[in-house]
């Protein structure tokens, strides 16, 4: 049987009735009564739970995944507040998922370990073919437990995922995991059987001036950059009194000029935004920082953003090119991307759409932080930890 | 032979130490000249990459200013756009309260801001300056009343209203103004936020707070343009409100008073139609009693008259008919009277059936002959020669036109000249025109001949007896069969009478 999707958005302001309405929407949509999965992402403005509770409502006791996002991405556009939910159904194409709570207590890289082989167990013996990750966006260093994934799939196994996002006041987010919604954690979801996969990532920013080396640094924090303080980076390009690059405003800049991490046989830099900087002049940053890496400043521009978009779009759409017809598509936006492109980010979602094709349904969330390989040219390439990117999934069937 | 062999051999050594020396002097020197020029090269690409950093710098501070020209001006467009928008909702509006409501949660967020309130100044009971909540966007009510609370301070109040004009969290300020700054944020959970004054032609009206609570939205000095120019807007728009709602509440006063008037008048119409109903049946009551010793009256004149009493002297007999002429007149105006009354009340039925108009305006010409040649009078008689029938009851009529042809006789000199004249007119009615070369009707008294009782009163007519009923019978049998009737006349100049009776289908 082939893969049968339906999606559904609601915008009531009613949580509970909000659920309900985004659910029923997309079980309008799907002609099965057996449904193997729902993707489910929503703003914060909503009480999540009693939205789950209506999403439980609808679909009884179908397994649900999902995150929240700054805001939220369907084919008919933006929503800073909605809700949408995905039902897949499909005999062929297996669904496991799995959840790690607790994050901030545990050894990260141990917790992604348990979390990739709870959702391998869940599988069971079908052939596995990209786990999705939905994790808190305020873990300091989901680094190390991609790294964990990464030790129990295999290095070069396709993950992607989002970092789930809150109203930009960064202070809680949340992840769904049946009716749970859960925060501080993380939620897998493992596809497998006869599901072919594709994996788009790109964000379109372009190094600037010389490189320059990390001579210190600890998991997301750089202390020092060629022996200076690491915000003398900043300072020197933006000038030193510059208000916009004081500790609080820093996020403003660095969301659109942020640090790109050179990496040997990869064609675009991996981007860490600084979210803020301590007083001695380390940098905080959303991702971690390998001490004696080749740092640049990057920039983007509307232009190139846009024409990254529709790179990570194209790739998805090779899959159709190998007889492998694109069956539906998950993005995960970074945040910041909405902010560079500002009035022109429903452009960049026409642009995806177009690409795609307008029948094939998705769904996504912009997010705090994108999991995938950093380079979609290389299939098998490993999946890093990235800012200011946009990750698509595009999932067919085997023929 | 061995010294010189061995000077030989020294020599040939020194010789060639010293060019090995050389030699290596020289690839020594060339190696230093390499590197000299290596690094000269090194240098100049140091510099080169140097360079590029620093035009690096500029690219990005050049970079950044215009990313900031651009988003203050695409927030500056959105924004007009968004204000348009808004404008238009709420000037489609004329009610105070829906003007606000008008202000929806998305086109603030349009606007963009997270949050917004607005509220009006209003008197509390103890006489102090109070605030009422007009709109909210991204609060929750107990949200609201506490921010509505801890600005409703006699201190933030005056400080705003002191300071009447746009202020935002960038504005530089001190002492009141700026702990009334202080309480915004606080109080409605803003970490920026600009406030502007709504004013209208009285005076302070309110007003309105818009920003945002995440630290990320920065505002710009177009953000207090566009919150000032919607503050503008809502003013002028709560003043047309305020202008609409006094012209409809004039306007409502002004129809209730209608109203009432209406209501009086109808019910003095009502009081007249009562007593009009009354009268007639009074009149029809005394016609009925008075028309029984009439005819008594009557009866016992003719037999007076007749002699067969006894032999009455001649100055007697005079007395007794003038005595029967009288009440045969009384009669007449007593059967008039009865006529008008039961038409008037309905209570007589025509008795509609097609009738000739052409035989009965002979029937009646002859009828009157005599009169007409008792005063020379010529009577002709224009009618066409096929006239369709009309629908009419024939008994009345024939009263009309004996009324009609009776007064032309009436009020005319000797000699003078009566025309009956008919045609069918478009509408489907025939037209009578009776005309004289009489007296005519003085201009003033043209309206009121068809009243009951009214009598022209001039030199000529006194001396001509009447009832005043005889028109107004007229009318009201015309008028019962549908029709109308007019007079166009000129004293001295004749009358000309005309009616319009409709044709039988």
């Amino acid at each position: 049987m082939a893969i049968l999707v339906g999606i559904g958005l609601s915008k009531n302001r009613d949580s509970y009735l909000a659920g309900k309405e985004a659910a029923h929407s997309a079980k309008q949509k799907i002609d099965s009564k057996n449904i193997s999965l729902a993707f489910v992402f929503a703003t914060t403005h909503f009480k999540l739970e009693q939205l789950l509770a209506g999403i439980k409502e609808v679909l009884g006791n179908t397994p649900v995944v999902g995150s929240s996002g700054v805001g939220i991405i369907t084919p008919s556009g933006i929503d800073s507040t909605a809700a949408t939910v995905m039902l897949i159904s499909s005999t062929k194409v297996k669904f496991a998922i799995a959840k790690e709570t607790d994050l901030d207590k545990k050894d990260l890289r141990i917790a992604g370990q348990k979390l990739a082989k709870a959702a391998l167990q869940n599988l069971g013996a079908a052939q596995r073919e990209v786990f999705i990750l939905f994790l808190d966006g305020l873990i300091k260093n989901g680094s190390s437990l991609i790294s964990g994934i990464k030790e129990t799939l295999g290095i070069s196994f396709p993950l992607i995922g989002g970092s789930s996002g809150d109203d930009l006041k960064f202070t809680k987010t949340y992840q769904f995991f049946r009716d749970e919604c859960l925060t501080n954690s993380a939620v897998a979801t493992l596809i497998g059987g006869d599901a072919t996969v594709r994996i788009g990532i790109r964000h379109g920013w372009k190094p600037l001036g010389k490189p320059r080396t990390v001579t210190s640094s600890a998991g997301n924090i750089i202390k020092t950059i060629d022996d200076k303080p690491a915000l003398s980076l900043y300072e020197e390009y933006f000038g030193k009194n510059n208000p916009d690059i004081r500790s609080g405003k820093l996020m403003h800049i660095s969301v659109r000029y942020p640090l790109g991490i050179y990496l040997e046989g990869e064609e675009e830099y991996l981007l860490r935004n600084a979210l803020w900087s301590d007083k001695d002049g380390s940098l905080i940053c959303q991702g971690d920082v390998p001490q004696g890496a080749t740092l640049k400043l990057m920039m983007g521009t509307k232009e190139s953003a846009l024409k990254a978009a529709a790179l990570a779009a194209e790739t998805i759409k090779e899959m159709s090119k190998k007889h492998q017809p694109l069956k539906f598509a998950l993005i995960f936006d970074s945040f910041s991307r909405n902010r560079l492109l500002g009035r022109n980010a429903q452009d960049e979602i026409e642009l995806v759409k177009n690409i795609l094709g307008n029948d094939i349904p998705f769904i996504g969330f912009y997010s705090y932080g994108e999991q995938a390989p950093l380079s979609s040219l290389d299939y098998r390439g490993q999946a890093h930890f990235h800012n200011e990117s946009i990750a698509i999934l595009g999932v067919g069937e085997q023929q | 032979m061995m010294n010189i062999n061995t000077d030989f051999i020294f020599n040939l050594l020194g010789l060639s130490a010293f060019i090995a020396a050389f030699s290596l002097g020289f690839v020594l020197m060339l190696k230093m000249e390499e590197i000299k020029r290596l690094k000269l090269v090194l240098d100049k690409l140091k510099k080169s990459f140097d360079e590029l950093d620093d035009q690096a710098k500029l690219i990005v501070k050049t970079d950044l200013e215009l990313n900031k020209t651009q988003e203050e001006l695409d927030k500056k467009i959105s924004g007009l756009y968004t204000l348009q928008r808004l404008s238009r909702a709420i000037s489609t509006t004329l009610d105070e309260n829906q003007l606000f409501e008008r202000i929806e949660e998305s086109l603030i967020i349009e606007l963009g801001f997270e949050k917004a309130l607005a509220f009006s100044f209003e008197k509390t009971e103890n006489g102090a300056l109070g605030l009422v909540t007009k709109m909210q966007a991204g609060y929750s009510a107990e949200e609201v009343e506490k921010a509505r609370t801890s600005l409703e301070k006699e201190d933030i109040l005056s400080a705003i209203l002191k300071k009447n004009a746009p202020f935002s969290s960038l504005t530089a300020a001190s002492g009141k103004l700026k702990h009334a700054m202080e309480t915004i944020k606080s109080a409605c959970l803003l970490n920026s936020f600009i406030s502007s004054p709504v004013s209208s032609k009285d005076g302070p009206y309110g007003l309105i707070i818009m920003g945002n609570e995440s630290a990320l939205s920065v505002l710009t000095e177009g953000d207090e343009e566009i919150v000032s120019i919607l503050a503008t807007q809502l003013g002028q728009s709560i003043e047309n409100a305020k202008l609409f709602e006094q012209t409809f509440r004039s306007h409502q006063e002004l129809e209730r008073r209608v109203t009432e008037r209406t209501k009086e008048l109808t019910a003095a119409l009502e009081e007249i139609k009562q007593t009009s109903k009354r009268k007639s049946e009074f009149v029809s009551a005394v016609s009925h009693e008075l028309r029984t010793p009439l005819t008594s009256i009557k009866g016992y004149a003719s037999i007076l008259a007749t002699g067969k009493l006894g032999e009455i002297p001649p100055a007697v007999k005079e007395r007794i008919e003038k005595i029967h002429l009288h009440s045969n007149e009384l009669t007449n105006l007593i059967n008039n009277m009865l006529d008008i009354s039961r038409i008037e009340s309905g209570r007589v039925e025509m008795k509609l059936l097609p009738q000739s108009l052409t035989e009965i305006t002979a029937k009646i010409v002859d009828l009157l002959t005599p009169q007409m040649k008792e005063k020379q009078i010529q009577c002709t008689t224009r009618l066409p020669k096929v006239l369709k029938t009309a629908l009419i009851d024939t008994t009345q009529i024939e009263r009309v036109f004996i009324n009609l042809i009776s007064n032309a006789i009436k009020y005319s000199p000797e000699g003078a000249k009566i025309t009956v004249s008919a045609e069918e007119t478009a509408d489907n009615f025939i037209r009578v025109d009776v005309a004289d070369t009489g007296y005519g009707i003085p201009q003033a008294d043209l309206g009121k001949i068809f009243q009951e009782f009214y009598r022209v009163d001039t030199a000529i007519t006194k001396g001509i007896k009447g009832t005043g009923l005889g028109l107004s019978l007229v009318k009201y049998i015309i008028e019962a069969h549908k029709g109308t009737i007019w007079v166009n006349s000129k004293e001295n100049s004749g009358s000309t009478f005309s009616f319009t009776l409709p044709i039988a289908a």
